[in-house]
């Protein structure tokens, strides 16, 4: 006990005061921890948006009946398209399709109305430009869906029933089975719900690395840290000191970064904050700790960035921050679970989305607590070895 | 013309020696490109469901079969006495078929029986490829099975163009090579630049017989080099390893390149020239390289999904033409008819940060 009020005696206040003092003066530091985390969660709440909605629909009309006037009514009526403009060839369409000015084109045969009306089936072609695979796979379903809503509209207006009375003369049939979806816990598919609580572990790690290596780099090219180590403070001590108000300033800007989920994106906290607090706190201890590590390996700033670029891009890349784990391939996936912000993603979206305590959400934070004590130690070993 | 030549070898020589900054320049866009092009993907496969059968029936167990087929998905087991909901929570599973009672029993009626699937949609994009999925199997099985007695009046057959195996990785690829493309050649042009002010070298500069357009162009030249052997790297991967060809006339994407290589290094000059300390021009240069092109420029979201007020952004980033050049030289393969516009955008976003580059470099004299 008396050595632990030892330790945290007026010498380490005297230090963490001064290191508070050191950061806030360096106008351009105290910039970097508010401006861009806000600015890259803003942009990146509103601008990264998968969606796939009002895709722009072209249409070469053939028939040029009601019935196929109704059919490209149904499409571009649907949430799903939007209707771009009639063309009066194929090849006229196909163009704007390969130019990028649709993604999407509807193609009426000429004989449409003619084979509804004798019951025989039609067959419309629908083009979807599927350079993007997430569009041409969530284009196609609505597609699909759109023309089978359509098919139960004919069969309400009898065209279906006469249709029927030719193709299946009475064989005893069986009944269809029809699939209602219902979505738990983001009923109205907003995006950013995803987006946002993946990207806050990208901009803990992201920004306190970038901010943890500039601060301990510039003591050494001043080189004032001959001079902390002529003092009679302890190296542990000397650490400790240099790394609390960088993690006091960091998890304000952590603080800073949930309030704005709330408040600008309208995220629902279902679960308890406090579990993402936590889990913030320890990724953002993890992201000190690799800029620590980086920056005792190099002898200036812009070594200590350059160096980053190594690191950061890989880890975001494989966080799941962005994209899906689950669609990554195979082989990959299991690297993504050495990866603090994949777990933190986990944690965030488990209790702001869907209300999950610690009872499910242990095992994620027992790995980020695992990478957090390994990455400081090893931090620390590399820091205390360097002073001495 | 002489000049220009030996800025540009001395440009070379001294990037030669610095280790990081040619590792930097050489590796990382591989690994970028090849961890990029990988990971990134948002068409899930093979999603984990339960079932919850509340009829256990022959008929439940056939629809449930053709849910077990699927590649979309595979079904865990699940006690039938524990809610679907804490599937979700513990992620054993991102959806649940619930098939109710008497539902055997409707549909050797002749009945429609009515089945439901809870989606997890805490990530939205997922939970649309899941119902999509879902419906395309209910539609498959009723095609088969009750389908014969009910044709549907209207088909759609549907193409898919330029990307029919819907690869993620043919989309993301060029992608994450025109992110490359934008975000090295720049920071080491930036770096060298800002080192020249920051360590005052520059009054040399200042002080020799040469031009601030020969100055200019050395740099940016150099720089272009070490860019065409990135943009060499970058594109035998995307052909070798991704299995990307020439759609098309492959003229248009030569000449955005160059252009391209050129707006690049020129933007990294100009904010070197700008700020003299590298750590914070590395910085500029990477915020707004990454977050203009990562985020603004149909990188990995259609830009059309931007909101309206921040979109008009986008229309001034130069990554974004350059992206759309790009995928269609390697996907869709319209050629210049449909790509000259985005060339000539490239060529006039380069000239203007040339011409501000060489206003802050004109006068060749130390700002006051």
């Amino acid at each position: 006990m008396n050595k632990l009020r030892a330790f945290l005696g007026y010498r380490m206040r005297a230090l963490i005061r001064k290191e508070f003092r050191q950061i806030l003066r360096d106008r351009r530091l105290a910039i970097s921890l508010i401006l861009p985390p806000t600015l890259q969660l803003l942009l990146f709440g509103f601008a990264l948006n998968a969606t796939v909605s009002n895709l722009r629909l072209g249409v070469v009309d053939d028939s040029r009946t009601p019935e196929s006037r109704e059919l490209v009514a149904t499409m571009t009526g649907s949430k799903s398209f939007q209707g771009a403009g009639t063309y009066l060839s194929v090849n006229e369409m196909s163009k704007k399709i390969a130019d990028g000015n649709l993604e999407a084109g509807l193609v009426i045969p000429y004989d449409y109305a003619r084979d509804l009306q004798r019951g025989r089936p039609a067959t419309v072609q629908v083009m979807l430009n599927a350079m993007n695979s997430n569009t041409a796979t969530i284009g196609e379903g609505y597609a699909q869906g759109v023309i089978a809503t359509y098919n139960q509209t004919l069969a309400g207006e009898g065209i279906h029933a006469h249709f029927q009375e030719i193709a299946a003369p009475n064989v005893s049939r069986l009944g269809r089975v029809l699939i209602h979806p219902a979505y738990l816990y983001n009923p109205g598919l907003e995006p950013t719900w995803f987006i946002v609580t993946g990207i806050l572990g990208v901009l803990l790690i992201l920004n306190g690395s970038l901010i943890s290596a500039a601060a301990i780099v510039k003591e050494r090219e001043a080189g004032t840290l001959e001079q902390l180590l002529m003092s009679p403070a302890s190296t542990t001590q000397i650490i400790v000191a240099k790394l609390f108000p960088l993690f006091v300033l960091l998890c304000m800007m952590g603080t800073l970064a949930v309030a704005i989920m709330r408040v600008v994106f309208g995220i629902p906290f279902r679960g308890n904050v406090l579990l993402v607090i936590a889990a913030a706190a320890l990724c953002l201890l993890c992201g000190i700790a690799i800029g620590t590590f980086i920056a005792t390996f190099t002898r200036s700033a812009r070594q200590a960035q350059l160096t980053l670029f190594f690191v950061n891009p890989p880890l975001t890349s494989l966080s799941g921050a962005f994209t899906p784990v689950e669609a990554m391939p195979k082989w990959l996936q299991p690297v993504a679970q050495f990866n603090p912000i994949q777990h933190f993603g986990m944690i965030s979206r488990g209790a702001m989305l869907k209300g999950s305590g610690i009872e499910t959400l242990w095992p994620n934070f027992l790995a980020l607590l695992a990478f957090t004590v390994v990455l400081v130690s090893l931090s620390i070993w590399r820091f205390r070895k360097q002073l001495s | 013309m002489r000049r220009i030549f030996a800025q540009a070898i001395k440009e070379l020589t001294q990037l030669l020696r610095d280790k990081l900054a040619v590792a930097l320049a050489l590796l990382l866009p591989v690994i970028l490109l090849l961890l990029q092009t990988t990971a990134i993907s948002l068409t899930v496969k093979d999603l984990p469901i339960i079932v919850q059968d509340l009829d256990e029936s022959q008929a439940s167990q056939k629809l449930v079969d053709a849910f077990r087929e699927s590649l979309s998905f595979h079904v865990a087991s699940w006690p039938t006495d524990k809610q679907p909901e804490e599937a979700f929570a513990s992620n054993k599973a991102r959806g649940a078929l619930i098939i109710p009672e008497e539902y055997g029993r409707k549909i050797a009626r002749g009945e429609d029986a009515t089945v439901q699937i809870l989606v997890d949609a805490s990530d939205g994009n997922t939970a649309q490829i899941i119902s999509g999925d879902a419906q395309q199997i209910v539609r498959a099985y009723n095609a088969e099975n009750a389908g014969a007695t009910r044709p549907q009046p209207v088909n759609a057959a549907i193409r898919l163009w330029y990307n029919p195996s819907r690869s993620s990785q043919k989309f993301y690829g060029p992608g994450i090579y025109v992110l490359a493309m934008s975000l090295f050649p720049p920071l080491l042009a930036t770096l060298a630049m800002s080192k020249e002010g920051e360590q005052k070298t520059i009054l040399q500069v200042y002080v020799s017989n040469i031009s601030a357009h020969e100055f200019l162009l050395g740099k940016i030249a150099a720089f272009m080099i070490v860019a065409t052997g990135e943009a060499i790297i970058m594109m035998s991967i995307l052909f070798l390893g991704f299995g990307l060809r020439f759609a098309g006339d492959p003229t248009p994407f030569l000449v955005a390149t160059i252009l391209y290589m050129f707006t690049v290094t020129t933007f990294g000059n100009m904010i070197g020239a700008a700020i003299p300390s590298q750590v914070a021009a590395m910085q500029a240069v990477a915020l707004t390289g990454f977050l203009l092109v990562y985020m603004l420029s149909g990188l990995l979201f259609p830009v059309q999904n931007i909101p309206a007020a921040i979109r008009w952004i986008s229309s001034l980033v130069w990554g974004r033409y350059y992206i759309e050049v790009v995928r269609d030289a390697l996907l869709a393969g319209g050629g210049w008819p449909s790509v000259w516009p985005k060339v000539l955008a490239i060529g006039a976003i380069g000239t203007i940060f040339y011409t501000l580059a060489w206003r802050s470099m004109r006068r060749m004299q130390l700002k006051d």
